[in-house]
């Protein structure tokens, strides 16, 4: 019996109702219609998987390609062409199977509809390919993770998201409803970037991260960077934002370590080629030696003596102003942060023989 | 607008599909927000204000409807929400378990397949006996031999992570000679 059950994930398929596409809905009263034309349907933790089927793809030897493009969500674990999936004429029909729920996720969302070597890839999920042991796992997961939140939820009132980069991916953003997001893309770009792999994904909720625009971008820079568990998610992180106390102690901290640590630190949070980063450490570092003397503290060498209270940063009376400026500012600290790369030298080429 | 506390704007969209839900006499206009509610229900963050608003018990009255879609979506609505412990509580305290039970039987397959995610959420140490009672065992044994594999995969798991063995055994030989309860046998369209 048990072997009848484990029917091999890569069996034959079949078309399942749920990877057709349904009507859109056109009826909805404007308060409720989203931004995306979505089908009036209802996910649940069934509808989903790592599994994606992934259709309308051209064939033209672009599997590579595809490939590379799914990847960009999240790591693959296998993936292979179905046959024997009716495909319409000259496409090809992929199964991609990712590590997490929330690849696919990001993945589907990214990619459905999109268009890719002419043809429009359409991208649902392929749960019909879960184990057992799979579904079980992902209930679990899904269970862990709604109490998890639903339980810091009431504990500190603050935004949360599954992994972060399920926020804007959530079942009901796909299919039924949308929520207007307000936060800004740009902003939370740098902050979440490096904790976690997918760059390419949209923002996470910060719903209120911003309401402090002085100092947002220390709290993002600075050490006090939430601790992620395992999911990637930060259900336990007290937001700072929130919690005046915290907040100064942390703006003090803030400037206690400005005042130690070059600018430099900041660029840990974006990507700049290992030799690069050396290169600029040594020149910072004979740079301070050669200013040992004088008080410098635009280009973050030492600073001797208490440092004047931080400048306070230009108030525009608007909260989005505020956050555009902030973004304009921190992408101009980074900029002039990155260290110019060196005129490779010159050597002569040698002369090639013909 | 970034500043703007969404908890409550959040909370008062919700309460506006649900006054549209109830005022409504449009049929298609209630299943919009009946989507649109099961839905919301995916994100655990909305639980608090679903549960104020009283939503579970709007999903277990659309269990008896007539209409497919509203059991379909109120199904799913509460598939969703017994994910978290206290609307599972919720659920439990409303008599939810046979409501849920009665969705078994459906000829849609995705409502069988919220009905049993969701009886796999209702399942506590005192709710246990009913929803692994001998009927659902004999149910999900069925469920678990069906062509549709998801359906399989979550027939399977219930029998292994929710039945007693033993109670499991005696279902088998027991559906091998007869059927006993016609729980999860579709009625015939008529």
């Amino acid at each position: 019996m048990a072997t009848s059950m484990q029917v091999s994930v890569w069996d034959t398929p079949k078309v399942y109702k749920h990877h057709e596409q349904r009507p859109v809905c056109h009826t909805r009263p404007k308060y409720r219609d989203g931004r995306r034309p979505k089908a009036v349907k209802v996910y649940t933790i069934n509808l989903e998987s790592r599994y994606l089927l992934v259709q309308g793809v051209q064939a033209i030897g672009v599997m590579t390609e595809l490939v590379q493009l799914l990847a960009l969500y999240g790591a693959i674990e296998e993936y292979r062409v179905l046959d024997e999936y009716p495909a319409e004429e000259f496409t090809e029909v992929y199964l991609f199977k990712f590590q997490k729920l929330t690849s696919a996720r990001a993945a589907k969302r990214n990619t459905d509809e999109k268009s890719f070597y002419g043809g429009l890839l359409h991208v649902c999920y392929a749960p019909e390919y879960e184990t057992v042991e799979d579904t079980r796992q992902k209930l679990q997961d899904r269970r862990r993770y709604v109490n998890r939140v639903a339980q810091s939820k009431e504990k500190a009132y603050e935004p949360k998201s599954e992994e972060r980069t399920s926020r804007t991916t959530r079942p009901w953003d796909t299919c039924e409803e949308h929520i207007p997001e307000n936060v800004p893309k740009g902003k939370s770009s740098t902050y979440r970037d490096n904790y976690q792999g997918f760059p390419l994904l949209p923002s996470p909720p910060q719903e209120k991260l911003f309401c402090q625009p002085s100092y947002s971008g220390q709290l993002q820079q600075g050490s006090t960077l939430p601790a992620e568990d395992k999911m990637g998610s930060l259900h336990h992180y007290v937001d700072p934002t929130k919690d005046p106390k915290l907040q100064t102690a942390m703006i003090q901290r803030d400037r206690e370590k400005n005042s130690r640590v070059t600018r430099d630190t900041t660029s840990h949070a974006r990507f700049v080629p290992r030799p690069a980063l050396l290169d600029s450490r040594k020149r910072k570092a004979e740079e301070t030696i050669s200013q040992s003397s004088r008080v410098n503290s635009d280009e973050g060498g030492c600073v001797i003596g208490p440092q004047l209270p931080e400048k306070p940063k230009m108030d525009l009376e608007d909260a989005s102003l505020n956050i555009t400026a902030n973004i304009i500012r921190s992408t101009m600290e980074k900029i002039a942060s990155v260290p110019e790369p060196k005129p490779p030298v010159a050597t002569a080429k040698p002369r090639r023989r013909i | 607008m970034a500043c703007k506390d969404s908890g409550s704007d959040r909370f008062e969209y919700l309460q506006n599909l649900v006054t549209e839900f109830q005022d409504t006499d449009c049929d298609e206009a209630k299943e919009q927000v009946l989507a649109n509610l099961a839905n919301f229900a995916y994100d655990p963050r909305n639980m608090g204000d679903l549960r104020r608003l009283q939503v579970t018990e709007l999903f277990l009255d659309m269990l008896t409807e007539e209409n497919e879609n509203f059991v379909e979506f109120g199904i799913g609505g509460l598939c969703n929400m017994s994910m978290e412990r206290e609307s599972r509580d919720e659920i439990l305290c409303s008599g939810g378990v046979d409501l849920v039970k009665n969705c078994l039987s459906s000829r849609r397959d995705e409502t069988v397949l919220s009905a049993i995610t969701t009886l796999m959420n209702l399942t506590t140490a005192n709710s246990r006996s009913q929803t692994t009672d001998a009927a659902v065992v004999q149910c999900m044994v069925r469920l678990s031999l069906s062509e549709n594999s998801r359906m399989r995969n979550l027939a399977t798991m219930y029998l292994e992570d929710y039945c007693p063995e033993e109670q499991v055994k005696r279902a088998r030989e027991e559906s091998q000679v007869q059927c006993q309860t016609a729980l999860g046998i579709p009625l015939p369209k008529d």
